[in-house]
């Protein structure tokens, strides 16, 4: 902003990141590289399984193993070190090794025990099972297209996740309730008014606005903390938050 | 040029020349000073009525409508006189045009001229 | 534990890209829409009870031009007080840094869309001037807008005419106030260039004259925007986007071509309309008109049945544009010189 400007407005900047897993994971330091491999296995796990029970058709004892095998391949080979943020997007790169990496197994005929030392993870891969049975895919179902839509789910789910436990350590669980009360609804036909929900917490009206805007704003900070460590450069960045984001007026 | 002014004169000038049309009937040529002097006033009286409607009124096709009737108002006195010489009456010859000179001033003095508003 | 469903993904999506603003006096309503650089939100001010239109940058942690580029924005349609130019209210800043700015709500819709409910030529023409007349004062304070489409302007429920987004203006020493011997405003030119903005391409090529397309930014000027003005007179006129300036001459040929097989009211253009659209949008900024009240004041004569100053007409056209403005009093005399020939040859007694 220009110098000669000042503005009101509450003043705080937007919160330093944690940076970019994905360079993380390129680093030269063992420690930032586990760290940014870690994150980056945390936010595609999910898709990555579901991604290689649809459009590969892998039994799900197999798609474990493969899930397993492929990050922690990438890890060793250090497939990530080929990503150019300025070609595609790192999560358009990732799929793109993925197909490479399966074909590879397929080809070769190993069947069990990818990546040993890929236990250590502690994916529950159970819960990504049952939301397969839950999502009911149709045939028609674009593996590509899946693929970018579970990816967009589980980035919200870890922010979910994140806010909870953000909201817990600052001792602000009852915002979250009122969060999860007005904005985690699941039933699209029910509507929650503010005068509602002041009488559900015996809070006044005022106070619940205030504490759902509190919980919006962090839970905006984490979602673009987590698109930030899933990105690679500012321009990938803004145009993943642009899509990410960019939702049609209703 | 406020209408009333404009009704005037473009009445005057164009029943000056419609007179003056009578110079192509050789039976009437005798009377020529007359005929243009009549022509010439019934349309200054024309453009002087005219011309104040169309202060009043602002409506195209109105303003040409009261061209036309009160073309026709004045026109039709001299059209049923007779012609003292032959005996003869020129009813349409002076009606139709007359009536059409009306018509045009109606036009120019809605389209033209300054309408002065009321105080 | 259950995946999030779609809808509440959605839900979510669209509530991480709300605006936070708990601690000003705006109340959120809904999204309307998002543009190149920002998201607008239909918004109520609490204070004075009424709906506003707020835009925000929408992209988070914005680099220091962009911030610098909304404010400016923001300053320019300011300055800009016209009824064709949508008012500012306020300048704020979000608790997260974003910028965002309040301006009047502008009910109606794009001129790409109104322009297909309107038949009359003459309706289309008087829009475009409406359009001319804003970007005209523009130009007068010191304003090229540069980024002049149908989609960037709205026609309102009463007729309004009103030229948004000037988000890529470029400010120039206002003619006003240079005349008046005055300060005069520095030129002021924050975007990185034409060819992007915040990484997009800017504006839409078909309505961006040769010069800016090329990259050329000091040779933008008023008459860039008078070929963009010529562009979307073309597309009232074709009811479809002008070819590409890409190369000449096959760009002149491509939109005499267009002009002479556009339609207006089942009668091809007259060639008075297509010489001053074919001028406005001359390869040549310098065979273009020099302003946008000239553009103007062609559209009038034309509009009145004057010569217009983009095409010389032989006597023939003279005569026939003369009896077809003054047809009803031609009619009139032609009548009472019938009558009087009938009379004079068929009438004697």
């Amino acid at each position: 902003m220009h110098d000669d400007t000042h503005i009101g407005g509450a003043g705080s900047r937007f919160p330093q990141t944690r940076g970019s897993a994905i360079i993380a994971a390129r680093s030269g330091d063992a420690e930032t590289r586990n760290r940014g491999y870690a994150a980056l296995v945390a936010g595609y796990w999910k898709p990555v399984y579901k991604y290689i029970r649809l459009k590969w058709h892998q039994s799900n004892e197999d798609a474990k193993d493969l899930t397993q095998g492929f990050f922690a391949q990438a890890m060793e080979k250090e497939f990530f070190q080929g990503y150019d943020p300025a070609k595609a997007r790192f999560r358009t790169f990732l799929r793109t090794c993925l197909d490479g990496y399966i074909a590879n197994e397929n080809k070769a005929g190993k069947r069990l025990k990818r990546g040993g030392n890929a236990q250590i993870m502690g994916l529950d891969f159970e819960n990504a099972e049952g939301e397969i049975r839950e999502l009911q895919l149709s045939a028609g179902t674009v593996p590509e297209d899946f693929f970018e839509r579970e990816s967009l789910r589980s980035l919200f789910e870890v922010a979910l996740a994140r806010l909870k436990e953000a909201c817990e350590t600052a001792g602000k669980m009852q915002h979250y309730r009122i969060f999860e009360r007005y904005d985690l609804r699941e039933d699209e036909a029910e509507k929650i008014t503010y005068d509602q929900l002041a009488a559900e917490f015996d809070l006044p009206v005022s106070q619940i606005t205030n504490h759902l805007a509190y919980v919006r704003r962090e839970f905006r900070r984490l979602v673009l903390e987590i698109l930030r460590e899933l990105t690679a450069s500012d321009e990938e960045f803004r145009s993943e938050v642009r899509e990410v984001l960019g939702v049609d007026p209703e | 040029m406020s209408k009333p002014l404009l009704g005037i004169l473009l009445g005057a000038v164009l029943g000056f020349f419609d007179g003056m049309t009578a110079w192509f009937t050789p039976e009437v040529r005798e009377q020529m000073v007359l005929i243009v002097a009549s022509s010439t006033f019934k349309g200054l009286v024309a453009g002087i009525v005219i011309g104040f409607v169309a202060q009043r009124v602002n409506s195209l096709p109105l303003g040409i409508l009261i061209g036309l009737i009160v073309a026709i108002l004045v026109t039709l006195p001299f059209a049923l006189m007779e012609d003292p010489a032959t005996g003869n009456t020129y009813f349409w010859e002076i009606m139709l045009p007359g009536a059409l000179v009306g018509a045009i001033v109606g036009y120019a003095t809605q389209r033209y001229g300054i309408r002065k508003q009321a105080a | 534990m259950k995946p999030l469903s779609d809808g509440l993904l959605r839900r979510l999506r669209r509530v991480a890209d709300l605006p936070d603003l708990s601690d000003s006096k705006y109340r959120l309503i809904r999204k309307l829409g998002s543009g190149g650089m920002g998201n607008v939100y239909l918004v109520e001010d609490t204070v004075l009870r009424r709906e506003v239109a707020l835009k925000v940058i929408n992209i988070p942690d914005p680099p220091p031009d962009l911030t610098a580029r909304m404010l400016r924005e923001a300053r320019i349609i300011a300055r800009l007080e016209h009824p064709g130019i949508v008012p500012l209210h306020d300048v704020g800043e979000l608790p997260d840094g974003r910028v965002y700015y309040t301006m009047k709500r502008v009910q109606g819709s794009s001129l790409e869309r109104y322009s297909k409910s309107i038949e009359p030529l003459s309706e289309r023409l008087r829009i475009f001037q409406r359009i001319c007349q804003a970007v005209a004062f523009a130009h007068v304070r010191g304003v090229i807008h540069r980024d002049l489409k149908p989609e960037n302007v709205m026609v309102g429920g009463f007729g309004e005419v009103l030229v948004m987004d000037w988000g890529i203006a470029k400010l120039q020493e206002a003619p006003d106030e240079k005349a008046a011997g005055g300060e005069g405003v520095a030129s002021d030119d924050f975007s990185s260039g034409p060819q992007t903005r915040s990484g997009t391409v800017l504006g839409t090529p078909a309505f961006m004259a040769p010069e800016q397309a090329r990259g050329q930014v000091e040779a933008v000027d008023a008459r860039s925007d008078v070929y963009a003005l010529g562009a979307i007179l073309f597309f009232l006129l074709c009811r479809k986007n002008p070819p590409l300036p890409e190369a000449e001459p096959a760009f002149t040929k491509q939109l005499a071509w267009d002009l002479a097989a556009a339609r207006a009211e089942d009668r091809p253009l007259s060639r008075p309309l297509r010489a001053i659209c074919t001028r406005a949008m001359a390869w040549d900024n310098s065979a273009r008109y020099d302003t946008v009240t000239a553009l103007i004041a062609d559209i009038e004569a034309f509009l009145d049945g004057r010569a217009v100053s983009a095409y010389r007409e032989n006597l023939l056209e003279i005569a026939r544009r003369f009896l077809f403005k003054y047809r009803f009093l031609a009619g009139l005399v032609l009548t009472y010189l019938i009558i009087r020939l009938l009379m004079i040859f068929f009438f004697r007694p």
